[in-house]
């Protein structure tokens, strides 16, 4: 006599797992198994039957469900056997007559019985011929439903060129620099990966640009002179420039002071071209020399107005800081300002400073940035007074 | 000799019939839905582009659950008819046809599907036993 105690019960739970593991019942399967439960007892109640237990009417979808794969399975490989991927009528009938064999049907013992002529499928057309036509209760959208999943995007796709020769055209683009995290202003996240190449080509641009500049710098100083040996268009640039831009006038000596200074006006290849970021680093050099030289113009000249006082790294910043939209990395570091402790205990003008990376309107910056560089150039010029 | 044309129109016949009856199937509905059946198959891996497969395949479907339930209905009437003994036979005969689980298990274990069911728990592994083994 069995006992249904709690030993047997675990032992039976779990041998339903591992068969239905095992079987194609699966939790994906819930939706088809519902809608057999609905067609089931459609079937049902056609019979004659007018209510059910559940645990009987999940059981016969479960059957009604396996006796579906079954003969698709049987069916396959019936196919199969006969060297072909797609079934044929006369598979599905011998997977019927496969099932139908328990019971037996009309014919089954003859050995050279054609299979067109099957009892099976008389019995089915008997069936049909029979049956009342009850179609499905509900309206069911073809399932399961295949997600259109959109890919990445690769290069050739986006018409993108991949970084490097390693790189084939056929991978996943990557994704648009503005995604990466940015700390600050200081440190950008596309430029940090290619710091070191990034200040060699500075340094060397510089070194390219140094006598240009000192050229335009002279033609400034001489008062705009329209003749001039070394090419005519440079000159007449030099000059437009230096009459608009404070930055290529000329550089004041030693003691002197600066009267009055006009606001900055940033030229607008530098903003347009700066604005348009471009991930290539190679193309900012070759195509904006101008902003390069404009930038090192600003560096020789605060270099020559004596700004002495500061380590070399903080007037590294406050050079960086006069440009804030075109994003060198001359060996700063990735922090900003704001979190170095060592620069907000230094001087009160470091906090304007500070405060520059917060603000994001440039007029003010500007104007701010002329009058503090007026009193520091003020300051350092009365500070080598005293120490002489 | 004779024979050939004879078997050769049979088979004509055959594939007729059987053309004919897989055209027909399309007219009519199966209850069991083509949804249904394609998912069931596609997870055996079952191919076939053809739909009257599918259909003849729900048709098969259709059919067994058909002979099964109705088997199960054969025993159920009869067990009321057993029941049935006392003047109140109207009553007890307008009682509903339910689809119990103990019907179906003996229609399916003609087909050779096994459901049978505890038919009682007990508490503890001596339960039954007579008090006189055991006290053993």
């Amino acid at each position: 006599m069995k006992d249904g105690g709690l030993e047997n019960k675990k032992e039976l739970e779990n041998s339903k797992k591992q068969s239905n593991s095992s079987k194609f019942r699966s939790k994906s399967d819930d939706f088809a198994l519902s809608i057999a439960k609905v067609a089931v007892a459609q079937v049902c109640e056609s019979i004659g039957f007018q209510s059910f237990q559940h645990s009987a009417l999940e059981t016969l979808s479960d059957v009604a469900a396996r006796y579906i794969y079954t003969l698709g399975k049987t069916a396959n490989f019936n196919a199969n056997l006969a060297g072909r991927l797609e079934s044929n009528v006369f598979d599905v009938i011998q997977g019927l007559e496969e099932l139908e064999s328990g019971l037996g049907f009309a014919g089954a013992s003859d050995v050279n019985r054609c299979l067109a002529n099957s009892g099976v499928v008389r019995d089915i057309v008997h069936f049909v011929g029979d049956a009342v036509d009850v179609p499905f209760a509900y309206d069911i959208p073809r399932f399961p439903v295949v997600k259109d999943r959109k890919g990445m995007g690769s290069f050739w796709e986006k018409g993108e060129e991949p970084h490097g020769e390693h790189i084939p055209s056929w991978l996943p683009a990557f994704p648009d620099p503005e995604t990466y995290a940015t700390q600050s202003t200081v440190g950008n996240g596309t430029m940090s990966g290619s710091n070191g190449v990034k200040t060699g080509l500075v340094r060397v641009e510089w070194k390219v640009e140094r006598p240009l500049l000192n050229f335009q710098q002279q033609f400034a100083r001489n008062g705009n002179v329209g003749d001039s040996s070394c090419g005519g268009g440079d000159s007449t640039k030099a000059k437009e420039a230096s009459n608009s831009n404070p930055y290529l006038a000329a550089p004041l000596h030693f003691g002197e002071k600066e009267v009055d200074v006009s606001p900055v006006v940033l030229p607008t290849k530098l903003s347009n071209e700066v604005a348009s970021r471009d991930p290539i680093p190679e193309n900012r050099f070759l195509g904006n020399q101008v902003s390069v030289l404009e930038t090192f113009a600003t560096a020789i000249e605060a270099m020559k107005s004596g700004i002495c006082e500061y380590d070399g790294s903080r007037q590294k910043n406050v050079l960086y800081n006069q440009r804030p939209t075109v994003h060198f990395k001359i060996g700063i570091g990735k922090k900003s300002l704001n979190s170095a402790p060592y620069f907000i205990s230094k001087n009160k003008d470091l906090q304007k400073i500070a405060y520059w990376f917060e603000n994001g309107n440039e007029k003010d910056d500007r104007k701010r940035r002329a009058e503090i560089f007026s009193k520091e150039s003020m300051e350092c010029s009365h500070e080598s007074v005293k120490n002489e | 000799m004779s024979h050939n044309p004879q078997s050769s129109d049979g088979k004509h016949d055959d594939d007729s019939t059987l053309s004919d009856f897989l055209a027909s199937l399309m007219d009519y509905t199966p209850t069991i839905p083509d949804e249904l059946v394609e998912q069931y198959l596609a997870k055996s891996g079952f191919q076939c582009p053809d739909v009257r497969l599918i259909r003849l395949v729900a048709v098969a479907t259709q059919k067994f659950v058909a002979e099964v339930a109705s088997d199960a209905l054969q025993h159920c009437k009869a067990r009321q008819d057993a029941v049935v003994k006392d003047k109140r036979d109207k009553q007890q005969r307008d009682k509903r046809l339910i689809l119990t689980m103990d019907d179906l298990s003996k229609s399916l274990r003609e087909y050779g599907v096994n459901v049978k069911h505890q038919e009682y728990f007990a508490d503890s592994p001596s339960t039954g036993i007579d008090p006189a083994s055991r006290e053993e």
